[in-house]
This record gives C-alpha cells, sequence and structure tokens, in this order.
C-alpha cells in the first residue's frame, strides 16, 4: 500500500481541507472558461502540487489522472544528449526542466513550441487549451525564463502555464507579471491538526491531539513530512501512547551532528573533519542551503546569545555567495571556520573578562 | 661569544664618539648637496637618516645614544676577524663589511681616504655595498669594479670632499648597526639587512654545506648562491661528510636529527658569513687530503684537454676534408669521439653498443634468443631522454664503433607513410646520389646502404602532421628491417609512440649530474683557453638543467667577448637560458604552501606567484582548497598558547573567506558570460591571497597531514552520479508522489526506509514479499532500491545497512524481485532504442498497462493486479529471460 500521504491526498478542489477561499477562487477561474497563466508558490508540504492536480481535474474532469511518463531526448548546441522525463495526461504535460540543468532553455524553447503550436485534438475535451506544469521553477535559469516570456503571450491560444515554484524571488518580474500569482501559505496548527485527524480517521484509529501537536510542531509547517511523521510514529508504536520521540531523517541527525562537532572543538583538524561531513551530505543529494540552515539553526541553538546573531548573519552571507558560486562546500567550508573563529574569540574573550 | 663581547665593548664603545665628534662641521656642508643620493640609497627605515636634514645639534645627540648602545652588536662581529686580517681587508681596498668594521679610530686617516672613495661614485647605489641595507646579490659584483673609480678620485679628490665623505659613509654604518640591533630584538630581520662579507675567491672551496630552516636575511637560495659563490658544495640532506649544517629558524627536524647523528658542526647565519669572511681563499685553509684531490682533478682536466688537442690535430692531418675546426660550433668540435667521453648513461650507453655488436647475430637467430640484456630479441631501440644529453651523439657514436655506417634521418626530413615505405628500402641502396663522398656524412642521400648500415630516426616524436602515417610505417618497416634502427625522441609517453613501445626496446637517457659534465666543460674551457672557475660552471649546468649542448653554446657565447665569467654573470646568463619547467600540482601545492614563498625573506613577485597558478589553473585552486588547513602558518610563529590557536583560526578564517571569494569569482569565469579575462583576479583570490595568510612547514608529502589530492573532483562526480540516480527514483514516483527530487530525498526516502529497507535487516528473507509490494506501490526497481539504500548518510549509510543484511537475504531478495512481474511507469528512451526486439515485444503490454493505470486506482485493485501478475508469472514465458536477468543482477550485487 501506498504511503498515508499519497493514499489520501485529496483529489478535488471540494476535499481540501485548508485555504478555503484559495479553493473557491481556483473552482471559479476553472469554471470560468478564462483561465490565466498561474504561478503556484509557497514552502514545500503546503499543498501547491495537490491544488494544481485539483484545478487541473476540475478544469478538464477526471481525464488528466490518466498520467504517463515519456521521457524525451534533446541535443544541447554541444550535441550532448539530454534526456527529460515529462509526466502527461491528454490534457496537460508537466516538465522539470531544470533536470536539464544549464540547458534549460533547449526544453522551454523546444518542448513548449512543440505543444503550444499544436491544437487540443480531441474535441470532446472540456477546453481547446492544453496546461503546461513546470516545476521548481525557480531555478529555471535566467536564459530558460526569458524564452518563456514570449512563449506565453503568443500561444495563449492553445496553451496555458502554470508555474510551480517555492518562492518568487528568483522569477524575472516579465513572469511574474504574466502569470496570477498564487500563494499557497504553509497551513497553520489547527489546518494541520484537522489535515491528520481526518487521515486518522481514514486509516482507522485515534489521534491523541497531543502527539498531533507534537508532530506539528516538528514538522515546521510541512505537512508532508507531519504525516509521513505520523505514519512512521504509528508504525513504530501502534497505540501511540507513552513516550513517542519523532525520528528525525537520517540527514538532520547527520547535520546535527556537524553542528555539535562545530561547537565542541575548533582546530584546522576539525574543519577538515567537518569539511568531510558535508562532502558525504552534499554527495547524498542534500541540498548545500538545507545543511546550511540545518546546521546553522542547531549551532545557534548552542551558542550563546550573544554571539548568536553573528552565527546567523555569516550563514545568510554564505548562502548567498553559494548560490552565486560554483563550489558549495567552499563556502560552506568559510562559514565553519567564520563560526569557529567567532565562537573561540568568544570563549577566550569571555574567560579574560572573568578574570579581570 | 658573549663574555668577550661584553669586554670589548667598552673599549670600542669609548673609541666611537671620537671619531664622530668630528662629524657635525662636516655634515653641514654636505647636507644639502648630498641629500638627495643619500635619501636614495638608504632604504632602511631609520631615524636617523631620517634626521639629515635636520638640525646639527639634535642629530649629534642622537647619534651618539645609538652607537654606545650598538657598540656591543658591532663587536659581535668585529671579534673574529684578527687584526691583521682587517688590515688586509682595507689594503685590498674592498667595500665590504670586514673593512667597513676595520674603520675605526686606529686607521681613521686611511679610513677617511676609503670612504671618500665610496662617496665621489656616490651615484651607484652598489658602492654603498658597506651598508648593510644593500641586497648583497646587486652589491657583490659591482663592488671590485667601482674600486679603481674610487682610487683614482681619491687622487685628485680635494679636501672638502674628502670630508665629506667621510661623514656621510661613516653615517649610514652607524644607524645599520642600531637599525640591526633593533630588528634582531624585534625577530626576523629584514631581508637583505646583512651583506655578504667580500671573502677570498673560493674560500668555501672543498666545504660542503646544508642548509636548513629559515635564515633572518638571507631566502634559501641567496644563501645558496652566496656558499657556491665561494666556491663551497652545497648538498640537500646531511651526511657524515657534511661539513657544516648553516641553521635557521625552524630547522626540519629530519635535518636536525642527522646532524646529532654524525655530530655536524653547526653554523648560524652570522657565524657562516664570517666563515666566508675569515676563511683562506683558494684552497688554502683546506687540508692536504683535499688539497691532493683538487690538484689531480686538475691534472685530470688538462690532460683531458691535451688530448682533445691532439685528436683534433689528428683528424685534421688524417683528413683534409674536415673542415677547419675553429669554424665548427662547440658542439660539434667538442662532441664525444669515444664512449670514454660521453658524460653520464654509461650504462645505457654501454647496452646500446652490445646490442648493434650483437645484431648481426640476432638477426641470424631471427630474434629469438633474448641475450644478456634482454635486447636482442628486437630489431629497434627506442631512446628517450631530454633534449641535450647526448643521445643522438651517442648513437652516431655506438654505430661508428660497432662498425656501422649510420644514416640518420631527423624532422628535417620528411617521413610521411610513402616515404618511409619506398625511400627507406633497405634491401638495396637508398638513392643514387653522392654529395660528398665522405664516410662521416650521415645523410641517407650520400651512403650505400649495406649489412654493416644502421638507420638512425632522430625526433621520432616529431613526426607531425606532414609525416601522416609515418610512424605506422616506420613501425612496419621495425618490424621487418635488416638492418639496425635506432629510434630518438623526448618523449617515451607520447601518444603518437604508442605503436613503437612493443616494437622497440626502451632505453632512457638520464640527465648527467653536474659533477659528470662538470669535468669535460672544465676540459673545454681550458682548452679554450678560458678562466671560468668549476662553481660558475655548476651553476650554468644547474641553470641549464643538465643541457651539455646549452652550456656549451652559452660557453662559446661568452668567449666571443671575454675569457673570463663571473659567479653572477654566470647565474644572469643561466637565468636568461632559463628553461621553463612545469611542475606537478601537487609541487606547485608544496611550493605556495611551503615556508619560503611568503616569508620576509622571499624575492618572488606577485606576479611571480601568479605565474604559479597559471601553470595549472585548473587544479592549483583545488590543491590549494583541500591542503590550506593542514599548514602550521608561520605567521603563528611568534604566538603562544590559545593567542596562538586564535590567531591560527583567523588566519583560517581569512583564508577560507579568500577562497569562497575565489569560486565567485570563477562562477564569472565559467559562467555564461565567461569573464577569462577575470583569470589573474582568481589567481590572486583563490590560491594567493590564501597562502599568504596560512603559509608555513606542514604541508609535506607524507607525514600525518601530507597533502592530499582534491576530493572535490571525486565527490562531486559522486554527487553528479547519485543525483541522476535520485531523478531516475523521482521520475518513477511521480504517478504517486508530487515532490520534486530535494523532497523525495528528504522526506520520502527517510519515510520509505522503515518499509523497504529495515525489515530487510530485521526480519531478514521472510519480509521480501512486504518490501516487494511497496516497491511496486511506487514503481522503484530493484536499482532503485539500491540508489535508496546508497543514499542514506549517517546510521542510515548504505555500507552500514548493507552490512546487517545477509548475504543469503540479500539473493533471496533479488531473486524474488526478478523472478516476479512489476508495474513499469515508462521505459526509457535509451532503453527503447537499444533494447533487442523479442524483449521489448514482449514488455510493450507492460507499458500499456501502466499506460492505462486508471485514475481511480485504489488499493483494492492494485493489489488484484499485483497478485494476477504473480500467478501470471508461474506460466509465462517470460520467466526464462528474468532468470538470466537474475543471474546478471545476483553477478551485480555480489560486487
Amino acid at each position: 500500500m501506498s504511503l498515508w500521504v499519497d493514499q489520501y491526498r485529496p483529489r478535488s478542489l471540494e476535499e481540501l481541507h485548508y485555504h478555503h477561499e484559495l479553493s473557491n477562487r481556483l473552482r471559479s477561474l476553472a469554471s470560468s472558461g478564462d483561465f490565466p497563466h498561474m504561478l503556484f508558490y509557497g514552502p514545500s508540504g503546503a499543498g501547491k502540487k495537490t491544488r494544481i492536480t485539483c484545478t487541473l481535474k476540475k478544469l478538464f474532469g477526471p481525464g488528466v489522472e490518466k498520467l504517463k511518463i515519456d521521457q524525451r531526448i534533446f541535443l544541447s548546441p554541444s550535441k550532448r544528449k539530454l534526456e527529460v522525463n515529462i509526466v502527461q495526461s491528454n490534457f496537460h504535460i508537466e516538465i522539470t526542466p531544470s533536470e536539464a540543468g544549464n540547458y534549460d532553455r533547449v526544453v522551454i524553447q523546444e518542448l513548449l513550441k512543440e505543444i503550444a503550436q499544436t491544437q487540443q485534438v480531441d474535441l470532446n475535451a472540456k477546453q481547446r487549451f492544453k496546461v503546461v506544469i513546470i516545476n521548481e521553477a525557480d531555478s529555471l535559469s535566467r536564459d530558460a525564463q526569458a524564452a518563456l516570456r514570449r512563449t506565453m503571450e503568443k500561444y495563449m491560444s492553445n496553451m496555458r502555464i502554470i508555474l510551480c515554484a517555492n518562492s518568487t524571488s528568483r522569477l524575472i518580474a516579465p513572469i511574474k507579471s504574466r502569470c496570477l500569482l498564487m500563494r499557497v501559505a504553509a497551513p497553520n496548527a489547527e489546518d494541520m491538526q484537522t489535515v491528520m485527524q481526518h487521515v486518522s480517521k481514514r486509516v482507522g484509529f485515534d489521534l491523541p491531539p497531543d502527539v498531533a501537536l507534537k508532530i506539528i510542531e516538528d514538522s515546521g509547517g510541512n505537512l508532508r513530512k507531519a504525516i509521513l511523521c505520523l505514519e512512521a510514529l504509528k508504525m513504530q508504536s501502534p497505540d501511540l501512547s507513552g513516550a513517542l520521540t519523532i525520528a528525525k531523517p537520517d540527514w538532520e541527525t547527520y547535520c546535527h551532528k556537524v553542528a555539535d562537532l562545530i561547537i565542541s572543538e575548533q582546530s584546522p583538524a576539525r574543519v577538515m573533519e567537518v569539511r568531510q561531513k558535508f562532502y558525504e551530505l552534499l554527495s547524498h543529494c542534500i541540498p548545500p542551503a538545507t545543511i546550511l540552515k540545518t546546521v546553522a539553526d542547531r549551532v545557534v541553538e548552542r551558542v550563546d546569545d550573544a554571539i548568536k546573531a553573528d552565527v546567523m548573519h555569516w550563514a545568510a552571507i554564505y548562502e548567498v555567495r553559494m548560490r552565486i558560486g560554483n563550489k558549495k562546500i567552499y563556502h560552506l567550508e568559510a562559514w565553519v571556520v567564520k563560526v569557529m573563529s567567532l565562537y573561540k574569540h568568544f570563549f577566550y574573550g569571555m574567560d579574560l573578562t572573568e578574570f579581570d | 661569544m658573549g663574555s668577550t663581547v661584553a669586554n670589548k665593548s667598552t673599549a670600542n664603545g669609548s673609541a666611537k664618539p671620537k671619531a664622530r665628534a668630528s662629524l657635525p662641521a662636516k655634515m653641514v656642508v654636505d647636507s644639502e648637496e648630498e641629500a638627495a643620493p643619500r635619501t636614495q640609497k638608504r632604504k632602511k627605515p631609520s631615524a636617523l637618516v631620517s634626521s639629515s636634514e635636520e638640525d646639527v645639534a639634535p642629530r649629534i645627540q642622537k647619534r651618539k645614544k645609538p652607537s654606545a648602545l650598538i657598540s656591543s652588536s658591532e663587536d659581535d662581529e668585529l671579534k673574529p676577524p684578527s687584526p691583521p686580517k682587517k688590515k688586509l681587508a682595507i689594503a685590498s681596498g674592498s667595500s665590504s663589511k670586514p673593512k667597513a668594521r676595520a674603520s675605526l679610530p686606529a686607521k681613521t686617516r686611511k679610513d677617511d681616504d676609503d670612504d671618500f672613495e665610496v662617496v665621489s661614485s656616490d651615484e651607484d647605489t652598489p658602492v654603498i655595498s658597506s651598508d648593510e641595507d644593500e641586497p648583497k646579490a646587486k652589491g657583490k659584483p659591482k663592488a671590485p669594479s667601482q674600486k679603481t673609480v674610487k682610487k683614482k678620485a681619491k687622487e685628485d679628490g680635494e679636501d672638502g670632499s674628502k670630508e665629506k665623505g667621510k661623514s656621510k659613509t661613516e653615517e649610514p654604518k652607524k644607524t645599520n648597526w642600531a637599525a640591526m640591533k633593533a630588528a634582531k630584538a624585534r625577530g626576523p630581520v629584514a631581508p637583505g639587512s646583512k651583506s655578504v662579507p667580500d671573502g677570498e675567491d673560493n674560500c668555501l672551496m672543498g666545504l660542503s654545506f646544508v642548509f636548513t630552516g629559515e635564515l633572518s636575511s638571507f631566502s634559501r637560495d641567496e644563501a645558496v648562491d652566496i656558499a657556491k659563490r665561494f666556491g663551497g658544495r652545497v648538498v640537500g640532506q646531511p651526511s657524515s661528510k657534511t661539513n657544516y649544517v648553516v641553521l635557521g629558524e625552524e630547522a626540519g627536524p629530519s635535518k636536525l636529527k642527522a646532524i646529532e647523528k654524525h655530530g655536524l658542526k653547526t653554523l648560524n647565519e652570522d657565524q657562516f658569513l664570517n666563515l666566508i669572511a675569515t676563511r683562506k681563499g683558494n684552497g688554502k685553509g683546506l687540508d692536504e687530503k683535499t688539497k691532493k684531490k683538487m690538484e689531480k682533478e686538475q691534472k685530470a682536466i688538462r690532460d683531458a684537454a691535451k688530448e682533445m688537442e691532439k685528436n683534433e690535430k689528428e683528424a685534421r692531418t688524417s683528413s683534409s676534408k674536415i673542415t677547419d675546426p675553429s669554424s665548427q660550433l662547440w658542439t660539434t668540435r667538442y662532441a664525444p669521439k669515444s664512449l670514454k667521453e660521453i658524460c653520464g648513461n654509461k650504462n645505457v650507453v654501454e647496452k646500446l653498443e652490445l646490442w648493434l655488436k650483437d645484431w648481426p647475430q640476432s638477426y641470424k637467430n631471427s630474434f629469438k634468443k633474448p641475450g644478456k640484456n634482454g635486447m636482442n630479441m628486437y630489431r629497434a631501440v627506442l631512446i628517450s631522454g631530454s633534449p641535450g644529453i647526448g643521445k643522438t651523439t651517442s648513437a652516431h657514436l655506438c654505430a661508428k664503433l660497432a662498425g656501422y655506417t649510420p644514416i640518420e634521418l631527423n624532422a628535417s626530413d620528411t617521413r610521411s607513410k610513402k616515404l618511409v615505405e619506398n625511400g627507406m628500402n633497405i634491401n638495396n641502396r637508398s638513392l643514387d646520389s653522392f654529395i660528398t663522398g665522405s664516410k662521416s656524412a650521415s645523410d641517407s642521400e650520400s651512403s650505400l646502404i649495406t649489412d654493416r648500415t644502421c638507420l638512425i630516426m632522430d625526433e621520432v616524436d616529431g613526426m607531425s602532421a606532414g609525416d601522416r602515417g609515418g610512424v605506422g610505417a616506420l613501425n612496419a618497416l621495425i618490424k621487418k628491417t635488416k638492418i639496425p634502427i635506432i629510434c630518438i625522441a623526448n618523449d617515451r609517453q607520447a601518444q603518437k609512440l604508442k605503436p613503437l613501445m612493443s616494437t622497440t626496446y626502451s632505453l632512457t637517457f638520464q640527465k648527467p649530474q653536474a659533477s659528470m659534465i662538470r669535468s669535460r666543460i672544465l676540459s673545454i674551457v681550458y682548452r679554450e683557453k678560458m678562466k671560468i672557475p668549476a662553481n660558475v660552471i655548476d651553476q650554468l649546468i644547474a641553470g641549464a638543467q643538465s643541457d651539455i649542448r646549452q652550456v656549451l653554446n652559452i660557453l662559446s657565447t661568452v668567449k666571443l667577448q671575454s675569457d673570463s665569467l663571473s659567479f653572477d654573470e654566470g647565474k644572469e646568463l643561466s637565468k636568461m637560458n632559463e628553461k621553463y619547467t612545469i611542475m606537478s600540482p601537487f609541487d606547485l601545492t608544496s611550493k605556495i604552501l611551503g615556508p619560503y614563498l611568503f616569508s620576509h625573506t622571499a624575492r618572488e613577485s606577485l606576479g611571480d606567484k601568479m605565474e604559479l597558478y597559471f601553470q595549472d589553473h585548473s587544479f592549483v585552486p583545488l590543491f590549494i582548497q583541500e591542503n590550506y588547513l593542514k599548514s602550521e602558518p608561520a605567521r603563528t610563529r611568534n604566538e603562544q598558547g590559545p593567542e596562538k590557536e586564535l590567531k591560527r583560526l583567523m588566519l583560517m578564517d581569512q583564508a577560507a573567506s579568500s577562497i569562497s571569494d575565489g569560486d565567485l569569482v570563477d562562477g564569472m569565469i565559467h559562467g555564461p558570460e565567461q569573464h577569462w579575462s577575470l583569470m589573474p583576479l582568481h589567481a590572486v583570490c583563490s590560491t594567493i591571497r590564501p597562502a599568504s595568510f596560512v603559509y608555513g612547514t606542514g604541508v609535506h608529502f607524507g607525514g600525518p597531514n601530507s597533502m592530499s589530492f582534491p576530493q572535490w573532483l571525486g565527490q562531486n562526480s559522486k554527487q553528479n552520479k547519485l543525483n541522476r540516480q535520485l531523478g531516475d527514483v523521482q521520475v518513477r514516483m511521480r504517478l504517486k508522489v508530487s515532490g520534486d527530487k530535494n523532497e523525495i530525498r528528504q522526506s520520502y526516502i527517510p519515510a520509505l526506509h522503515p518499509h523497504i529497507v529495515r525489515p530487510l535487516v530485521e526480519e531478514g528473507s521472510g519480509a521480501v514479499d512486504a518490501i516487494i509490494e511497496h516497491m511496486d506501490e511506487y514503481y522503484l526497481s530493484k536499482d532503485d532500491w539500491d540508489t535508496i539504500v546508497e543514499l542514506g548518510v549517517g546510521e542510515q549509510k548504505d555500507e552500514l545497512i548493507l552490512k546487517k543484511v545477509s548475504a543469503a537475504t540479500k539473493t533471496a531478495f533479488t531473486r524474488k524481485y526478478n523472478s516476479s512481474e512489476h508495474p513499469i511507469p515508462f521505459h526509457k528512451a535509451t532503453d527503447l532504442g537499444k533494447a533487442p526486439k523479442k524483449l521489448v515485444a514482449e514488455q510493450v503490454p507492460d507499458l500499456e498497462e501502466a499506460f492505462d493505470f486508471d485514475e481511480i486506482v485504489d488499493e483494492a485493485s492494485d493489489d488484484e493486479k499485483n497478485t494476477q501478475d504473480n500467478e501470471d508469472i508461474s506460466h509465462d514465458k517470460l520467466i526464462q529471460t528474468s532468470k538470466k536477468k537474475g543471474a546478471m543482477t545476483k553477478g551485480k550485487t555480489k560486487k
């Protein structure tokens, strides 16, 4: 059986548990026949994709859930083969251009034009247009975004685009202005409570509210994480009683270990140890920004108030540099050394004042 | 030394002020006129110098104070030279330290004159080599030439200027001592703060030195140069034969051990300089044994030269056709005429000769008997080695000595496939034209090819685009040749020469040691009636990297102008002819992060440092980043305890943030806009600046902190690989899951772990069915399962997990998985293209099934489908193919 997250995912706009206003708007947009380009944004686990699917269903009927995956090969300008996976139904197509890395522009140009230039063949289709969903739109390169601009206007009659992103900050303004922005905020605690109770009811057990609260607190507004966590917890102790410890994912515990290493000793040897761990995390596909955030959070928890601000300040600076630069590890390491130096200075500074 | 110093200091202290008392009056005279040149000369920041434009009165005061203070330090250096020595120095009119020191009250008169001389030629900075602030390397050579000028000036000098001179030179002398004293107290002295004493020629002859650690005012190279200039021998590692070890700060521990072991004499910097100043020159201070040895050497050189002359004469009488030797290049004129004369590589040359001698015999045996060196199996040899070490010469010589007539083809001949095939028809005469008829001319066009002919293919790695197919044809030729072929190349590893590897015996010529070449060159020099000391020759040889040809060419050029060559001229010459050497990234890193490049005695400019980066601009920054934490920063040397740690962390921080800057620049260089003009900035940010913070000892080969190859490369490709695999997993899960790759990794993989991995650890093969069911739910294949395990970190690291799963369970899992049918979400485009027809035909239904995947699939229908699949399998043809597959994957998992 599937995991609960996928099993009990709402399939229509009516089933959604929170952001009712948003659902209503989507419903009316879908039924109005004047459907705009849209940009869904919000943190992961807030329900963007779920809402998109529900809207599509509303637009085209159950046919959109007949998905198939296709793999297309594109040739980069340097004749390198790029494999791009496409998920599509008869009415929509979903792409993740960031799979093609730096060549996402090629994918956007070729694929979108191809779709846009063909009209809907199915005469029974509810809408005349197809929908293209672009995932991870915030990791689109500038070139790709520029390629998108004109296409969005030119082929309006045949195609609508739905962008899905975590934040709008890395989208260029022309794109934003061509879309209807849909913010899917993270659910608040009550919303999450409702959803979790709903899930537990569907599964067929009683969820004690305090356990739910604990999970909610731990998940930080990520509903997917919360439900996955609930299931793990349920597996761990079927009656959900007694002292429950929420198992952290492997990478998170690992990040915490790194933070502890930083706090416990500040020396070149330790930096090299930390570098090793960073490499381990990076090579196992944990995004560098996530690593930095998790480690920094943990470090901040454990250092003195006086340097908390500094630690975060430098984390922010190095996160920016990481995004601009190529080799993430350099910036992670620079941050670690900075923090170590700060910490040590503070440590000895305190020593001296005490002696005074 | 300390106690005697104290005694003397009093005496000197009292004497000094007297001499200075006469200053103020004279100073007034010269202060204005001389202001400009003087400031120019005085590089050292000294309070006293600046005072020259001030009032007279305060100046005296200032000057007197330091003199008292200084006297002791002055003594320090004064004491060792014995009084007669000083006189000697003065008499010789040298303008260096010992003399300067001698200029004390007792000899004021004489001294004044000397000093005056110095000033009279005061536009030249080198004159002040008596000032300690002159970079000695420059000051040294010019001093003698100025001498004569000085003498003259002295003769027609008038009183006023005399006084001027005196006051002038004495002043800097004083300031220097003060500065030196201060510098000593401060720690490391500024570079060039000490001048090299003007010792007698070859005063260090017969002595061998080892330098270790960092000297306070000379860089390592300079110190080595000084030792060599005075005829000393400098070796890398101390042994029992070493005479002196010059110790600097932070001497290498292994060297210290060796010193202890062999009971070697050690010198500090000052003692070393003293040794130069006091030791008698030209071998006078040597013991009998070394003297004899040196005499013997000298005699050998003379003999060799005589022999050369004799040979030349003989050659001239024997054949009138030979051109006059004086019109020949030195390289031909002094080319070795016998095996004995070849410098170095004796072993290889002997092998070559033997092979040539045995060749006819080997040919009869059709190259079946390996012979003594195993060379007789080959019809050809490939000689390789760097240029100018006598490869071609040896080949010709060996061929002649073995009774062959060499035919040489080199890069000046076209050697394309066609020509090699046709032009070298080795069974007949090659080409008919006889031009000179001389036997020694070795052109293919001028001689008959007989069975006593030997083909020398010179510069085979120079067979370029014009010689298309040449190497292949040559190789074919080698396989059936009836005469010996000698191929010569510089780089044996060249891709072009691959075909020759198997058909030729490889002989590698090493660069001969300087000592091997030295005597030969010395004989030539003697024969040419030039006067060039051995240490200069050594210098040239080292500069040319044992390229004999280059050394000879340099010398023949020198001969055009003069018959002698001083050490510094030699140095300049060899620097001019310096070869550009390419260092490996490891060497570069140890140089960049090493203690010398950034030390205060280093002479490298920023440009020189950046040059190191540009030697390998893609690797050097990676190496620096990998290794910058491993050094013991020299900048923390003066700190102790916690301060040291703090300082070190601070330096590391600066270095790390500079490396981070460097990455940003790199992003701009390799980004879409390709700002290649930023390379120099990248050099500074990524390499030079970080190294300038953390340079120091510790980055070595071997040891606990040994330099390592950048992990980044490996880790990056691992990351890319896992990222791609994760992408595959995500696509497969996509039909069920809405998350992107990161969500899959961060949320789903930890969540799936208890369902599809842990049961295998805890329950063993019993859990296999449940696991496969879970996997099918998400369309995961066995490969994806492997990926998921591989992606774990920490406690879920793949090694840890896989260790806990017994081999039996693993095989059970694999077998079970392969023997059952699984839903497939899609086929990879590449698979579809490549897969054999049969397989595709059979799997198409699967595909369809996935396509038609009903939207309202609930568990029940899914389960049904699965069970159906399972039932189907038992009487499905597919089983056979899948079993094969199973065997394959089994093999994989075992790996």
